[in-house]
């Protein structure tokens, strides 16, 4: 009978897991801007999580467990491959599944471009704030810094979105109006 | 808080609500009688948005590659969809206060995507104030005009809409049949459009004070409470605001 409840439980865990999969992989591919990564950085942070399924106590803390795991896979990859510096270019324009107006919304592209001009440390917080719609004590909690630090990363990762895109906006906006028109 | 201590860390803090309910409603406060602090919420509003639609549709994943038969035929829909929201918060940005000054830039049609991306996206009634602070004759009939463009776009689109009038300052004027040159049109839109006049009771004994006189208002005009309650109190309700 334990053996059976066991195997319920592991089935259940298994697909809140991939339920959240495919949100870990956006998050994964706002840090990364690489798709194969992002895969892999999910792949991983699925098996960890599967493995060490019993150190969640908790199922209301799923999300900020599970991102947690990605958080640290993500830092790991970058450790190992001694990548502390910014990522050039990497998007993968052609990627199946796409649509192609989407890869020409250049609003789209412009904010993906800011974002990816940020520090690291930065570009983490925003995308779990904005993206991911976590708290700050989550977020806190995902990369294991003081919840002071993340205010001052969000602050400053803002400023910078900020005095990027409202040139952007500005520029975006006469566009909008003469498609209006027409 | 004095309007000058609220930093841009603050207004941070305040657009994710991380302050405490009496910053919150301190900072709300000043964005009704600040117009660059209002624009600076909107910048930082406007920046959380896109960089949330930036990801909202990312290349697939192996993994989605491999589960998938055939393209969905969402995708595009969702797509378009964002990109429209997008585009309604790059309009927001010139929307979100109404400026008489840049009056030929805003049309009817603006502001109903502003609107229309900023409430319920359901079919439920969208509730809209249009704040009026001065009588100055230019802002007034560009009030009245925005009054006017709203509700027959939101006729026109077929939903459903409430419009209140508050006025303060010198804006309770407009509603002093005396001296008013708007009256019959104010009550056209109270009578065909339901449309609640409201005057704010700080600006009343104000002119009362000034004009040695008890100020006489047209019919319908409520009058218990300030601007400061009334505006704070209904965007906490989901109210969108309009500033003349």
């Amino acid at each position: 009978m334990e053996i059976v409840k066991n195997l319920v439980a592991a089935f259940s865990l298994k697909s809140e897991f991939a339920a959240r999969r495919r949100k870990l992989y956006r998050i994964a591919y706002a840090w990364s801007h690489d798709a194969a990564l992002a895969d892999d950085l999910v792949q991983e942070t699925i098996y960890k999580a599967l493995k060490n399924a019993s150190k969640l106590r908790d199922m209301a803390t799923i999300d900020s467990w599970l991102y947690r795991i990605l958080y640290n896979c993500w830092q790991d990859y970058l450790r190992v491959k001694g990548r502390h510096v910014e990522f050039v270019e990497m998007h993968d324009e052609n990627q199946p599944g796409q649509s192609d107006n989407y890869q020409q919304s250049q609003i789209v592209k412009r904010v993906r471009a800011s974002v990816e001009q940020l520090p690291l440390s930065l570009r983490e917080v925003v995308t779990l704030a904005d993206f991911a719609g976590f708290s700050y004590s989550q977020i806190a909690e995902i990369t294991d810094v003081p919840v002071g630090t993340v205010m001052s990363r969000l602050f400053r990762a803002r400023q910078a979105l900020k005095q990027q895109l409202l040139e952007f906006g500005s520029d975006e906006l006469s566009e909008l109006k003469l498609r209006r028109v027409k | 808080m004095n309007i000058k201590d609220i930093t841009e860390d603050r207004l941070n803090l305040f657009i994710d609500e991380q302050l405490d309910t009496d910053e919150m409603n301190e900072i709300r406060e000043a964005l009704l009688e600040d117009k660059q602090l209002r624009e600076q919420v909107c910048q930082l509003k406007a920046v959380r948005e896109l960089v949330g639609y930036a990801y909202s549709e990312v290349p697939a994943s192996h993994q989605e590659i491999k589960d998938k038969k055939r393209p969905s035929k969402f995708v595009g829909r969702a797509v378009a969809a964002s990109i429209m929201l997008v585009a309604g918060i790059v309009l927001g940005w010139s929307t979100y206060e109404y400026s008489p000054n840049f009056a030929p830039a805003i049309s009817a049609e603006n502001t109903f995507q502003y609107v229309a991306n900023h409430v319920t996206t359901d079919d439920r009634q969208r509730k809209i104030i249009l704040h009026i602070d001065s009588s100055d004759l230019t802002v007034v009939d560009a009030a009245l005009n925005e009054a006017d463009y709203l509700l027959a776009t939101y006729r026109k689109a077929n939903k459903p809409m409430k419009l209140d009038i508050i006025t303060n300052k010198t804006g309770i004027d407009i509603l002093r049949p005396n001296i008013s040159p708007y009256i019959n049109r104010i009550q056209q839109l109270v009578d065909e459009e339901g449309v609640e006049l409201f005057a704010c009771i700080r600006s009343i004994r104000k002119a009362k004070a000034r004009d040695g006189n008890e100020v006489v208002f047209m019919p319908g005009v409520k009058s218990a409470e300030s601007a400061r309650e009334i505006i704070p109190a209904r965007l906490k309700k989901g109210w969108v605001y309009i500033k003349a």
